[in-house]
């Protein structure tokens, strides 16, 4: 009798452990979920950001330069935008990185593929690494798109193609639709979801024929990409690129975009004006985003120029279906 | 408004200084290099490349003299020029040199300015027939002393894929790897051979168990925990082998399909079953006959043998490799088998005749195993 009750006593006990095993995983399992509540992008609200009083902007001696091959500038906690050293490519292409719950999207791979002249993984990384210790989160999986399908905007992709929890997008125009899941490419709109940070995607074909525009709901950001910057707007198709212009003007009489944001700045501040193409130091540059009524002046555009030829703006200019490469310098 | 001349060049001066000082800044991006290749099953496929050859293959002259030359004189201009493409850009399917009949070249050439300045590039297209293939696999090399404008974008597109593949080639990675000419979506690299195939399905099922299947590994530690002599550990495990190889070819097939909202718990109530297997084992007999332990441990072998299906379902198999694959797949998950219980001997085995071994280890080590198998049993009914 007592052996029996001490042995009912062993299992009852055993079982107890067995419990209290089970129970302690699921309380840490609670403490980490309140802990780490999720994100909220409230697209109702807006979130704020900032811009640097300057961008790196290259130097009189290229290889004197001694900034960092790529600027890491924080427009706020979650959106990050990146800028290439004009010193290591006269192109100075912004890339943008954009945090989720779990995801992060990072918007084009500058113009140098030597990792390294632009070591963009090794800084990407560190980023997201930086991002996700911050918040004691496991690193969210980065998600490598293109704005376009220009060389000059994937030239580090390679840089990725290792990358463990990676998702590339591909450099070719169907792997682009597939991914975002375009059926009536470019008029549809695609709602993106990053994780709870909602992204409108549409077409915005013009400058290039696979080319995207988002809108963050969190932050009320217009990227515009190369179809619309401070600088220089080569063309190669005017009928597509205007009926784009007012695709995102829709967008924003609709949704209330903060800033458009994009690609390069090759302006100088003086209105008209812009910097040789191939220039490696521009210290007169204008700030990269651009306002609503600078897209009003595009909109309006649209509506006047009925020819190819060279339209000089204060703010861009338009190159409309003029061979590539073709410039006002002397 | 517009700059005075004055200004203009001076920014121009300053532009050549900045060109000349550096060479990182001179980057041949607007002219980049592509290789569009399209494969058919039935009918002949085509090689596309377009180069900017007045900045790498020729001289900006030679170019600008084969671009205006006719007939014979711009067949002679241009063979060398398609012997260094013959010669740099390889081709290959299932890892043999796939020939090519060179079709036709077109070439811009606005000026010879315009070839010689990199910022306004001047593109020859180049296009050869290939072969029909029914092959599974692709890649594009480039020979190590083969200079084109980088970096190379790549593009594969075959009438047995619903989406072209892409992928680029810079100064530091000449090779493509493996295309996928078919639709399936396993890890693409390194399937050139049956070696590598082998490599790759072998790896991805070790893998399944170390480190991504922790229920697996605890189910196996399970049964090391109720001890019972290397026999009979042995007996079990195989018999847990068969039956999860049984039912990751059924369900590899298609023949049994069960949700995973089902197969998944059962996983971890197989993993508790296995703890308290251990843990209720009293002076008046274990929790079910030895003879039928060898039955349960089966029929939790085949929900395995599901969890596994499921998961190399998610990976894919290549349509002509499909045995193999799964042969191969199946051998890693076996391997990472042994080597979960090569690690638990080498740490516990030897303490198995000491007097303290069940209190001290076997005990709560099974303790473990069926409180983890709760927790995941919980978390995967409530999702």
């Amino acid at each position: 009798m007592t052996e029996s009750w001490k042995q009912r006593g062993q299992v009852t006990g055993r079982l107890l452990a067995v419990v209290a095993v089970a129970l302690v995983l699921l309380a840490v399992d609670r403490a980490r979920a309140v802990l780490h509540e999720p994100i909220v992008f409230d697209p109702a609200g807006r979130a704020p950001g900032v811009f640097p009083e300057r961008w790196i902007h290259g130097s009189k001696s290229a290889m004197d330069n001694e900034d960092p091959p790529v600027q890491v500038h924080a427009y706020n906690e979650h959106t990050i935008i990146l800028r290439e050293n004009k010193a290591i490519n006269y192109e100075g292409a912004f890339m943008y990185l954009f945090f989720g719950n779990g995801r992060v999207l990072l918007i084009d791979q500058g113009s140098t593929s030597s990792p390294a002249l632009f070591p963009l993984r090794e800084v990407v990384d560190e980023v997201v690494s930086d991002w996700a210790e911050a918040r004691g989160v496991p690193e969210p999986e980065l998600i490598v798109a293109n704005s376009h399908l220009h060389g000059d905007h994937y030239a580090a992709w390679n840089q990725f193609v290792d990358r463990p929890n990676t998702v590339l997008v591909g450099l070719t125009h169907e792997e682009m639709m597939a991914f975002w899941g375009f059926t009536d490419f470019p008029t549809e709109r695609i709602e993106f979801d990053l994780g709870g940070r909602l992204l409108i995607v549409t077409g915005s074909p013009g400058h290039q024929g696979s080319e995207l525009s988002f809108y963050d709901s969190w932050t009320d950001l217009l990227y515009t990409g190369d179809m619309f910057y401070r600088g220089r707007l080569y063309l190669d198709d005017w009928a597509a690129w205007a009926a784009s212009i007012q695709r995102l003007g829709a967008i924003a009489d609709e949704f209330p975009v903060a800033h458009l944001v994009n690609n390069h700045i090759e302006m100088t501040s003086t209105a008209g004006v812009d910097y040789p193409i191939g220039t490696t130091w521009q210290p007169d540059e204008p700030p990269m985003q651009m306002t609503r009524a600078m897209l009003d002046v595009a909109i309006e555009a649209t509506e006047k120029i009925d020819k190819p030829g060279i339209y000089i703006y204060d703010d861009f200019m338009i190159y409309n279906e003029i061979p590539w490469a073709t410039t006002t310098d002397p | 408004m517009l700059l005075t001349p004055a200004l203009k060049r001076r920014w121009l001066i300053l532009c050549l200084l900045g060109w000349l000082l550096s060479t990182p800044c001179y980057a041949h991006l607007l002219n980049m290099t592509r290789v569009s290749v399209v494969l058919h099953e039935a009918e002949a496929g085509e090689l596309l490349v377009e180069i900017d050859l007045g900045q790498s293959l020729m001289g900006a002259a030679d170019y600008w003299a084969l671009a205006k030359a006719e007939g014979d004189e711009r067949s002679r201009r241009l063979a060398p020029v398609l012997e260094a493409l013959e010669r740099g850009l390889t081709l290959r399917i299932d890892g043999a040199n796939v020939g090519r009949t060179f079709v036709d070249a077109q070439f811009e050439a606005a000026s010879l300015a315009a070839i010689e300045n990199p910022l306004t590039p001047q593109m020859a297209q180049l296009r050869w027939r290939l072969p029909p293939t029914a092959g599974s696999v692709l890649s594009v090399e480039l020979a190590p002393d083969f200079e084109v404008p980088w970096p190379c974008l790549v593009r594969s597109d075959s009438d047995r894929r619903t989406l072209p593949v892409s992928r680029l080639l810079t100064a530091d990675r000449l090779s493509s790897g493996a295309l996928a000419l078919t639709e399936q979506h396993p890890s693409e690299a390194g399937q050139d051979s049956i070696i590598d195939l082998l490599m790759v399905y072998g790896f991805l099922g070790f893998q399944h168990i170390l480190p991504l299947g922790l229920d697996h590994v605890l189910f196996v530690l399970g049964l090391f925990f109720l001890g019972g002599g290397v026999r009979q550990l042995v007996a079990l495990v195989s018999c847990f082998t068969v039956a999860h190889s049984l039912t990751l070819a059924l369900a590899t097939f298609r023949i049994v399909d069960l949700p995973a909202e089902l197969v998944e718990p059962l996983i971890a109530a197989s993993i508790v079953y296995v703890g308290l297997e251990r843990l209720l084992v009293t002076d008046s007999g274990a929790l079910v006959r030895q003879k039928l332990r060898y039955g349960v441990v089966f029929s939790f072998g085949l929900l395995h043998g599901l969890g596994f299906a499921r998961v190399l379902g998610e990976v894919g198999l290549p349509d002509g490799q499909f045995l193999l694959s799964l042969l191969a797949f199946n051998v890693g998950v076996e391997l990472g088998q042994l080597f979960v219980l090569l690690l638990a001997f080498l740490c516990f085995g030897f303490f198995q005749n000491r007097s303290w071994y069940a209190s001290c280890i076997a005990t709560p080590g099974a303790t473990v195993v069926a409180g983890v198998g709760l927790y995941w049993l919980i978390q995967r009914i409530s999702v």
